[in-house]
């Protein structure tokens, strides 16, 4: 049922130059009179990656109908990391053609075929290709095999794609939407985990308040320019100065508000730590990398290409979000006990990085906020890797004494891990510094000294807590518990903080430390014991954490990945 | 008499606002989704208001797109209503408690 | 505003009729309420809370697949409008989204999403244990006045107990 309405919609995107034409009779549009020519005027290429991917997810289903049920437990995630991999294939093919080519719209001028776009489908795939790695695993552990959360997960990305793609507010929309109805129904996904149903109604709910939001932005905007096109836009604001310009503002306000909720910017975020502890652990990997860049894909289009004449009006309020997002989330993190959340702020601070790049509104601050996301994305895959891992079965353990002492029970994993943590804490010889260090470059260049120092400041606050969570995994696990709290400084932050720390549910998780974590949450602070047994690494986990930690240590002491997001700054 | 233009988008602001206002004051789900469906088709409405204003299709045209994605959107809602709520006895916001921090 | 004088006549008449009614009822009717007459009616039963309305969660999935393939016509409207424009392309293209709507609703039919009729147990049933039966599970105890002296007047074993029974602890004795 979930897969045919988003299917419904990755059919709508191809049949979108037949609704965008003229219908009044007698007064046919360029539009229509270039479907009588006899030659398609669909240029497929220029959407390759969507096609693979939303053929493939269409593939999945028609074997899956085929097949009896549980058939091949392997053969789902398999075939998804073969479309995904063919996705980024189509990617390289079409950057290489772009280079070629001028950059041009396609497809009724629905889409922009430029290197910005390319760079996002590939990031996308990669990111997809790591999803479906990582779910493996995860879902045979907890019994939730089946062909649906692949297929999702394909159509979340082809949403996305739509969104980097997308050359006007109601493409965007709508890529928004198709990643996003994906999205709810892969954080409610774990049936028998009630936290996850849970999530996935407060995501659906406030991601689809969101979407209004957007919407009416984006009919303001069209009310005020007379178009939903990019370029249009930007032309006609341009040519035109408006007398009373309060619909054309309130359009792009909402536009910014409805996109930020996407991408979990401070005044908009708090949906984002309960979606991130109720989604099953791959999938929250997955949305990190996946939903912030298409988020910030979609950000980038409307601010910079719409409304680049209105700069002025746009840049203090992205100002104010970014400093209030990389404090907001540096300092909430401290408070978090459980990993997910944790990584939830993380991410709300990291996601502030991005914004100086926006916020800088120049060729260099895209450069880094795209050579940010590209870093991130394997970042964060690696990390929910590790989580996934700890977490044990039924995600019984995510609270942050599960991943104590890892250092003595996988010396290899842990190691991995640090180097996670060290890359978004912005240490040298990672990618998180040069990413961290090109957008603050950026913000320098553009004369916003304030806001370099407090992106700086919260690198510094960010560091504490990622610091935190390093030392815990190389802490013994058999210190005396109850003298935890008071003996170092480091370990601060783990009191209790009211309202952050409230005592949690027992039936939140049927695993022991869950109940066991509820009877010391309201007063004494103690880490629980780490698990009993040996974390086991399956191989497909092994295979995207080596690939994950190799390219986080590649792009921090090389410059490809650095040019190769320079030269996707070349809009359309 | 024509109702001039001005008057739809005041409208439509009036039930996009409704609609809001309902999603964050009221505590049943199904009558959020309710407000979620005002907020998207007061948006219609102003779309189609400034189409005709504008004397341009592209705004009638976004609509269907609303409407499909709208009718899209609440369907997966109600999938999720009815996974959680098959075994709780109302449908609540209010009951939604275990997440926090 | 000539043209809604129409509209606000029919509101007008539609709200002095349903006011005009009420009032009627009122006034003509004869009113001597007493209780046995307020509460009410469940075969003679008082009822102690209001009973919850549940029906079977297919209606629901029935209802959200029908919504989806209902809204799909959307697209076909204006893809008709300008069928002799788009030609050849719009009919491969209309033939692509309708393939797509037919996997899906072919994914639906494999799952047994439109299975009506009779419920199938989609839920294996746990697999019934045959050396579980009351024997085994449901221990005899002994009644007090049969320990006296050590000896009872037959033997325990051979006492009907329903009681002890849990329900449905297993299958009955053979």
């Amino acid at each position: 049922m979930i897969g045919l309405l988003s299917h419904t919609l990755v059919g709508q995107t191809v049949q979108a130059p037949a609704t965008g034409c003229q219908v009044t009779p007698g007064k046919v549009t360029g539009l229509c009179q270039a479907f009588n020519s006899l030659h398609i005027p669909v240029e497929y290429r220029t959407i390759l990656p969507l096609l693979v991917l939303s053929i493939g997810a269409l593939v999945l289903l028609v074997i899956s109908a085929v097949l009896p049920k549980r058939s091949r437990p392997g053969l789902y995630p398999l075939l998804t990391v073969i479309i995904s991999g063919l996705a980024a294939g189509a990617s390289v093919f079409q950057w290489i053609d772009v280079g070629n080519h001028a950059a041009t719209k396609a497809i009724g001028n629905q889409i922009f075929y430029d290197r910005f776009s390319v760079l996002f489908m590939l990031l996308i795939s990669v990111a997809t290709l790591f999803g479906a790695l990582l779910s493996d695993s995860y879902l045979q552990r907890e019994g939730l095999d089946g062909v649906e959360a692949y297929v999702l997960m394909l159509l979340a990305s082809t949403g996305a794609m739509l969104m980097a793609a997308s050359a006007g507010t109601i493409m965007l929309f709508l890529g928004l939407e198709i990643m996003s109805i994906a999205l709810y129904v892969m954080t409610a996904y774990h049936r028998r985990r009630a936290a996850s149903g849970e999530g996935g109604l407060k995501y659906f709910i406030l991601g689809s308040f969101s979407s209004a939001i957007f919407l009416y932005g984006a009919a303001l905007a069209y009310g005020a320019t007379g178009t939903t096109q990019f370029d249009e836009m930007s032309v006609f604001l341009a040519r035109t100065t408006l007398p009373n310009d309060g619909i054309l503002l309130g359009g792009m306000a909402l536009l910014i508000v409805g996109l930020g909720f996407k991408v979990a910017a401070v005044p908009f975020h708090f949906w984002s730590p309960d979606v991130y502890e109720a989604a099953p652990t791959p999938f929250t990997g997955y949305m990190a990398a996946v939903a912030k860049a298409a988020g910030f894909a979609g950000l980038f289009r409307v601010l910079l290409e719409g409304f680049h004449s209105q700069e002025a009006n746009w840049r203090p309020a992205i100002w104010l979000i970014a400093v209030l997002t990389l404090l907001v989330g540096s300092v909430l993190a401290i408070a978090q006990r459980d990993l997910k959340r944790m990584m939830a702020y993380s991410s709300i601070s990291q996601a502030g990085y991005v914004l100086i790049g926006l916020q800088s509104a120049s060729s260099q601050g895209t450069a880094g906020a795209l050579f940010y996301l590209l870093t991130y994305t394997f970042i964060i895959a690696g990390t929910f890797a590790v989580i996934g891992l700890v977490q044990g079965e039924g995600e019984a353990r995510n609270d942050l004494g599960a991943i104590r002492g890892l250092g003595r029970r996988r010396p290899g994993l842990a190691l991995v891990m640090l180097l996670f943590l060290l890359a978004q804490a912005g240490v040298p010889f990672t990618s998180g510094f040069l990413a961290k260090f090109y957008v603050i470059a950026a913000a320098v260049n553009r004369g916003q000294y304030a806001l370099a120092i407090i992106g700086m400041l919260a690198a510094a606050i960010a560091a504490f807590f990622y610091l935190r969570v390093g030392l815990l995994m190389y802490s013994s696990p058999e210190v005396d518990e109850t003298k935890e709290p008071t003996d170092g400084a480091a370990l601060a932050g783990l009191r209790p903080i009211p309202g952050f720390d409230t005592p949690r549910e027992p039936a939140l998780s049927q695993g022991p430390g869950a109940v066991a974590a509820s009877s010391d949450g309201d007063g004494a602070v103690a880490l629980l014991a780490p698990p009993e047994g040996r974390v086991e690494i399956p191989f497909t986990v092994g295979i995207t954490l080596a690939v994950c930690a190799a390219f986080t240590i590649f792009a921090g002491v090389s410059s490809p990945v650095l040019d190769f997001a320079k030269h996707a700054t070349t809009y359309f | 008499m024509t109702v001039p233009g001005a008057w739809y988008l005041v409208l439509a602001a009036i039930l996009f606002g409704i609609g809001a206002t309902g999603l964050l004051v009221r505590r049943n789900v199904l009558i959020m989704f309710m407000c979620v469906e005002l907020m998207l088709n007061a948006v219609s409405l102003t779309f189609v208001t400034f189409a005709r204003m504008l004397n341009d299709i592209g705004g009638q045209a976004s609509v269907f797109f609303i409407l499909v994605v709208a009718a899209a959107e609440v369907v997966v809602g109600l999938g999720i209503i009815v996974a959680i709520f098959r075994r709780r006895p109302e449908a609540t916001a209010d009951d939604l408690h275990m997440l926090k921090g | 505003m000539d043209q809604y004088l129409p509209i606000v006549l029919l509101l007008v008449v539609a709200l002095a009729f349903a006011a005009g009614s009420f009032a009627a009822s009122k006034l003509l009717g004869p009113s001597r309420p007493t209780g046995a007459k307020t509460g009410p009616y469940e075969s003679g039963i008082v009822p102690q809370a209001p009973v919850a309305a549940r029906f079977p969660v297919r209606f629901f999935l029935v209802a959200m697949i029908f919504i989806i393939f209902d809204i799909e016509v959307i697209f076909l409207y204006p893809w008709a409008v300008i069928y002799h424009q788009l030609n050849t392309f719009g009919l491969a293209e209309m033939a692509a989204f309708a393939l797509v709507v037919f996997v899906s609703f072919a994914y639906l039919v494999s799952n047994g999403a439109l299975d009506w009729g009779p419920v199938k147990k989609l839920a294996r049933k746990a697999p019934v244990n045959l050396t579980r039966t009351t024997t085994s599970t449901v221990r005899r105890v002994p009644r007090p006045d049969q320990l006296i002296d050590g000896m009872s007047p037959r033997p325990v074993d051979s006492e009907p107990e329903p009681t002890a029974e849990p329900v449905g602890a297993g299958a009955p004795e053979a």
